[in-house]
């Protein structure tokens, strides 16, 4: 992540803070999480899956991510408060 | 200035670290030319999967944002000849499009054989804007890096109208001529979402406000624009997953009677703002805004780096950059 969102002068950001609103990543870089995302967890983002639920914070990416990986085939299925 | 020993990106640029052998971390993160092509195709046939199966209901199979520049040029001729498409051209004048380049819209669109559209936002309104950015950073640091102020403000208006327009007709794909350098592969095929757009546009929406008043609105997406979802186009940026060639560029649509504007700065080839949007840039920042791309078409291999190196450090034509100082109304010496 941290060459999509950081790189110009270390501001702060919280785990729950708008990429869009803090003007730290713009659409092209939105994109670029999206692949970078594909690559690394070998899963597929649909298209009407990026919106800012899924990809405008910290907070959001790992809820997404989470999701996505147990959907993934041979992934043991999470019990409820495990 | 010491500059990248692989690109040409220069020490002032943001977020910029050298290695013991002067390479950037840009460079250092660059992915070899096999993931690249791979990477083209799976979004050249993301985008022809999709044009298939397009339902264009309307008259229009896609909307050409058509600066009058080489790319988007190239861009519009592909789109009719490759890809037959039914295609409405839209040309945004902000008010310092070159006369040339003018000429250039109306002989290439008829020798396509294209509908086109000029859309001429109120230039009161146009001025207050480029004056503003030409004083002050308005944008978030992190749109330095690929363009200045002005040219992101006044492409942010462009890429909103023509999204307008989209939506207004129902044509389903909106497609820009961005070169691999201004746009990567992985932002060639993009599914406009309306609460994704609706945050994008509020975070340059909110600052012309300020400069422009209530007056800039209408050249952004109004509510009836969201109400209707459904109507979202893709955007498509063609360049970025096909072969980028600018010599093959320049002989085809010199074909089509287009001539190359001598009124524009070495690298934009359509828009006479250009040399002062640069000239307030190198000012401010330290570098050209044109640094970005054209390190990414030297990585890529689709353009020499000493002629990069070359297009960046010519000097701006001061005569047209007083000219656009006199037309917007600016007084400031420093820039001079």
């Amino acid at each position: 992540m941290e060459n999509f969102v950081f790189g110009l002068d270390g501001a702060e950001l919280n785990d729950s803070d708008s990429f869009l609103d803090k003007g730290i990543i713009d659409s092209t870089g939105v994109l670029e999480v999206v692949a970078f995302l594909e690559e690394t967890y070998g899963f597929s983002v649909a298209d009407e899956e990026v919106v800012p639920e899924n990809f405008d914070s910290v907070d959001n990416l790992v809820v997404y991510v989470e999701k996505k990986k147990a959907e993934m085939p041979g992934q043991p299925a999470r019990l409820m408060g495990a | 200035m010491r500059v990248c020993t692989k690109c040409v990106l220069p020490e002032t640029f943001p977020g910029i670290e050298f290695d013991e052998n002067g390479v950037c971390n840009h460079c250092r993160a660059h992915k070899q030319a096999e993931y690249t092509a791979s990477r083209k195709t799976q979004y050249r046939e993301k985008f022809e999967r999709l044009w298939a199966e397009r339902q264009a209901s309307g008259a229009y199979d896609c909307l050409m944002s058509y600066s009058g520049g080489k790319d988007s040029t190239y861009t519009l001729d592909l789109l009719a000849r490759e890809y037959g498409a039914r295609v409405l051209a839209v040309t945004v004048d902000n008010g310092f499009v070159s006369p040339t380049a003018i000429e250039n819209i109306r002989r290439v669109a008829e020798a396509v054989g294209v509908a086109h559209l000029f859309v001429k936002p109120r230039f009161d309104v146009l001025k207050k804007v480029f004056a503003a950015c030409a004083e002050r950073q308005i944008f978030p640091p992190k749109t330095l890096e690929r363009a200045s102020t002005i040219c992101t403000a006044c492409m942010a208006m462009v890429k909103f109208i023509c999204l307008q327009i989209a939506v207004e007709k129902n044509i389903p794909f909106v497609v820009f001529g961005w070169s691999p350098g201004q746009a990567p592969v992985t932002s060639s095929v993009f599914k406009n979402n309306p609460e994704m757009i609706r945050k994008m546009q509020e975070t340059v929406r909110k600052p012309l406000e300020e400069i422009a008043g209530g007056e800039i609105l209408p050249y952004f997406l109004q509510e009836e624009h969201f109400a209707r979802p459904e109507r979202f186009p893709y955007n498509i940026n063609p360049l970025a997953f096909l072969e980028y060639d600018e010599a093959r560029i320049h002989a085809r649509i010199e074909q089509l009677g287009w001539k190359k504007p001598e009124d524009t700065d070495p690298n934009s080839t359509n828009c006479l703002l250009n040399s002062f949007a640069n000239t307030v840039h190198r000012k401010q920042f330290g570098y050209n805004p044109y640094a970005f791309e054209l390190a990414e078409l030297v990585r890529q291999g689709t353009l020499d780096r000493h002629d990069a190196l070359a297009r960046l450090s010519e000097p701006e034509d001061g005569e047209m950059v007083h000219l656009v100082k006199k037309r917007l109304g600016i007084e400031q010496p420093q820039l001079r």
